[in-house]
């Protein structure tokens, strides 16, 4: 336990580690939270399309947002959708909130374009949204419209992507567990789950890459050979060590992201259908469950890239080639994805940190010994079993390598 | 306690870098002389079982080392040629993260820490950084983490490189007054630090002992064979051709050398007593050496 602790410490104490920690802390929590949810993200907007001119007022424009969109009640019916674009439509055309603003006009809008497109009228509206002209008593059937448009999706991706019909119909048994009708709040704060995780894959590489093949340069091999734990016991410290401080860089950036959440939404919205940010969406989900699975990924994903990352470490002697092999398992199929084959592509999206955090809006469905498993779930049990994996190779590798 | 060497050898492909080498150790200070690629570090290196002897064995008290495993480094302390460090961390942090490695409970390697860096002189540094050291700074620290466990085998590969002349007294007392029940081993090209120290000398030369005995009894061997010879100045570069010279030493515009050589150099070469440095010079000669 002292050596661990004692191993920890010094992993934090390196500058190029705590400053790595700094950074990314600054990077996402301070401007990808803070300064964004206050100025571009969510400040009012004054008639300009570039989001940084947007005013420093964030946190009360939220509380605008959130006062002005309950006056269209607390579930998302026809008559929810007929009324908030109704109200749109109210507004002066001169003086009509832009769609992009953060109100829930660009929901609404993206609703009727989907589900309504038959009332479109291109000739006589040219270059109007639907939502600026269209006829509200005709706005009838959401529910309904958008279980069509579901079927018709699923069916048409059976038909051209090869899905078969027993997955088309576990996305369908999913889809009816969503409770209707929705309830509903502004949607765009908690709908805003975005945590980016492959962004922690350069800093805790940085921090990492040099815990193994950091010791060729302190030339220590020799003293820590002839210590009485030797190095297997250190190797297992310090992978304990890497663990550990991928679990608290882990919390800090992601405690820092959902301080700043409650701080600036609530939790108004915590029990919304992830349907509000994705309309075809099946996974019978609110966004609580969302954020939880998003951070869950996080975690797992953390866990999994700093086991690779060890790996590189323990298995190269050069600290510059164990950082560059690290990164190049997130960045390499990023890159050269167009160039990869589809299946290595496809594989390459289950290395810790490379996948989607939102792949449970998708309909990926996996067959694995004869079972259906939905994707989102393989992508969190596969880069933990990538760093489980990865602990004995690296204790092994650095055993291997350690031979004076 | 005896560490016993048996028929050690150590190959790197065709070169023989250690080659069957025996010796037994009892307690006591070893030095363990020889040139550069005579093979004292690689014979360390298996002492310390680090380095896998192509054949041979090396036992402690009848147990093979390698197989001792944990318990054999419980009792051994080494000292690297080339001591590896953590630049940033200070004397006392260094020596305590070793004292952790080396199994020592917390409170007892705090106090061994705190002796040992007054015991080197590092008391009034121990909270500086490593990497602000001199050279003969760090070579303490790495002495001091090889004492930290108390050893029963102590291994130390040219301990005194770097150290300036104050610092090679105070370590060549320290390791004798350390030894006592212990093995301690010392590797160095320094003669006259084995000479002050050791109990016994092992000289080496192409991976093999050649010569072994008491700093006493090597110096005799060469009893007969030292000479010195006062000559003009001017002379004396035409002697350093033809003889091994030991000692050149300037007297008004006469020089004086010491010369190692079988037969009488000159009618007017006195013999002296010989002393280990000749005992080397007359293995390895003046340039080799």
């Amino acid at each position: 336990m002292e050596l661990f602790a004692l191993e920890h410490k010094r992993l934090w104490r390196t500058t190029r580690v705590w400053l790595c920690v700094l950074l990314c802390f600054v990077y996402s929590v301070v401007w990808g939270s803070v300064v964004w949810n206050q100025w571009p993200g969510f400040g009012s907007t004054n008639d300009s399309t570039d989001m940084y001119d947007n005013n420093f007022d964030g946190y009360s424009n939220i509380r605008g947002f959130q006062e002005e969109f309950s006056q269209f009640g607390d579930e998302w019916t026809d008559e929810t959708l007929q009324k908030m674009v109704a109200k749109y439509q109210s507004y002066d055309p001169m003086n009509r909130p832009g769609l992009r603003s953060m109100g829930d006009w660009i929901l609404a809008s993206g609703y009727l374009n989907k589900l309504y497109p038959e009332l479109e009228d291109p000739e006589g509206q040219e270059y109007q949204p639907l939502i600026h002209y269209v006829d509200t008593t005709k706005l009838t059937d959401f529910y309904q419209r958008r279980a069509d448009l579901l079927e018709f999706t699923l069916e048409t991706t059976r038909q051209n992507e090869g899905m078969s019909e027993a997955d088309k119909q576990m996305l369908l048994d999913m889809n009816s567990k969503i409770k209707e009708p929705w309830p509903y709040e502004w949607t765009q704060g908690w709908s805003d789950l975005s945590f980016g995780w492959s962004k922690m894959a350069p800093y805790l590489a940085i921090a990492l890459a040099f815990v193994f093949s950091g010791e060729w340069y302190s030339n220590t091999a020799p003293l820590l050979h002839t210590t009485k734990y030797g190095w297997k016991k250190l190797a297992r410290v310090k992978v304990l060590g890497g663990m550990a401080f991928a679990l608290e860089f882990y919390l800090l950036i992601a405690g820092g992201k959902v301080l700043v959440q409650l701080i600036y939404f609530g939790t108004s919205g915590w029990d919304l259908p992830v349907q509000y940010i994705s309309l075809l969406a099946v996974a019978p989900w609110n966004m609580l469950q969302a954020e939880l699975y998003q951070l869950a990924f996080g975690l797992i994903g953390m866990f999994g890239y700093a086991g690779l990352v060890m790996l590189m470490s323990a298995l190269a002697k050069n600290n510059v080639l164990a950082l560059v092999f690290s990164l190049a398992f997130v960045y390499v199929p990023d890159v050269l994805g167009r160039y990869l084959p589809k299946w290595l592509m496809a594989v390459s999206q289950y290395l810790p940190l490379v996948g989607n955090s939102y792949d449970y809006l998708s309909y990926n469905i996996f067959h694995i010994f004869g079972m259906s498993v939905w994707s989102p779930w393989m992508l969190i049990t596969v880069p933990f079993l990538i760093g489980v994996v990865c602990i004995p190779f690296a204790i092994k590798g650095w055993a291997r390598r350690q031979k004076v | 306690m005896e560490l016993s060497i048996d028929r050690l050898t150590k190959h790197y492909g065709r070169k023989i870098a250690v080659d069957r080498v025996s010796a037994t150790l009892t307690p006591g200070v070893y030095g363990l002389l020889g040139a550069n690629g005579a093979g004292k570090t690689t014979l360390m290196r298996m002492l310390c079982a680090i380095l896998e002897p192509t054949s041979g064995e090396v036992r402690l008290d009848g147990k093979e080392i390698a197989a001792m495993g944990e318990d054999y480094r419980d009792v051994l302390g080494y000292l690297p040629q080339d001591f590896g460090y953590y630049p940033t961390y200070t004397a006392a942090e260094f020596l305590s993260y070793i004292a952790a490695l080396k199994g020592i409970p917390r409170d007892r390697a705090d106090r061994r820490v705190k002796e040992l860096l007054g015991m080197l002189d590092l008391s009034a540094v121990a909270d500086k950084k490593i990497k602000t050291f001199s050279g003969g700074m760090k070579q303490r620290v790495g002495i001091a983490q090889a004492l930290l466990n108390n050893p029963q085998v102590l291994i130390l590969d040219e301990p005194t490189s770097g150290l300036d002349p104050k610092e090679r007294v105070r370590l060549r007392n320290l390791l004798s007054e350390y030894a006592g029940d212990k093995i301690v081993i010392l590797s160095t090209h320094i003669v006259s630090d084995v000479e002050a120290i050791a109990d016994e000398v092992l000289v080496m030369n192409a991976g093999r002992f050649i010569m072994q005995g008491t700093v006493v009894e090597l110096a005799e061997q060469v009893r007969g064979k030292v000479w010195e010879l006062t000559v003009p100045r001017e002379q004396a570069r035409f002697w350093q051709e033809d003889f091994t010279v030991a000692n050149y030493r300037h007297e008004g515009e006469q020089v004086v050398l010491r010369i190692i050589s079988d037969e009488e150099p000159s009618p007017d070469a006195a013999p002296c007593d010989p002393i280990l440095d000749d005992a080397y010079l007359y293995q390895f000669g003046a340039k080799e050496a």
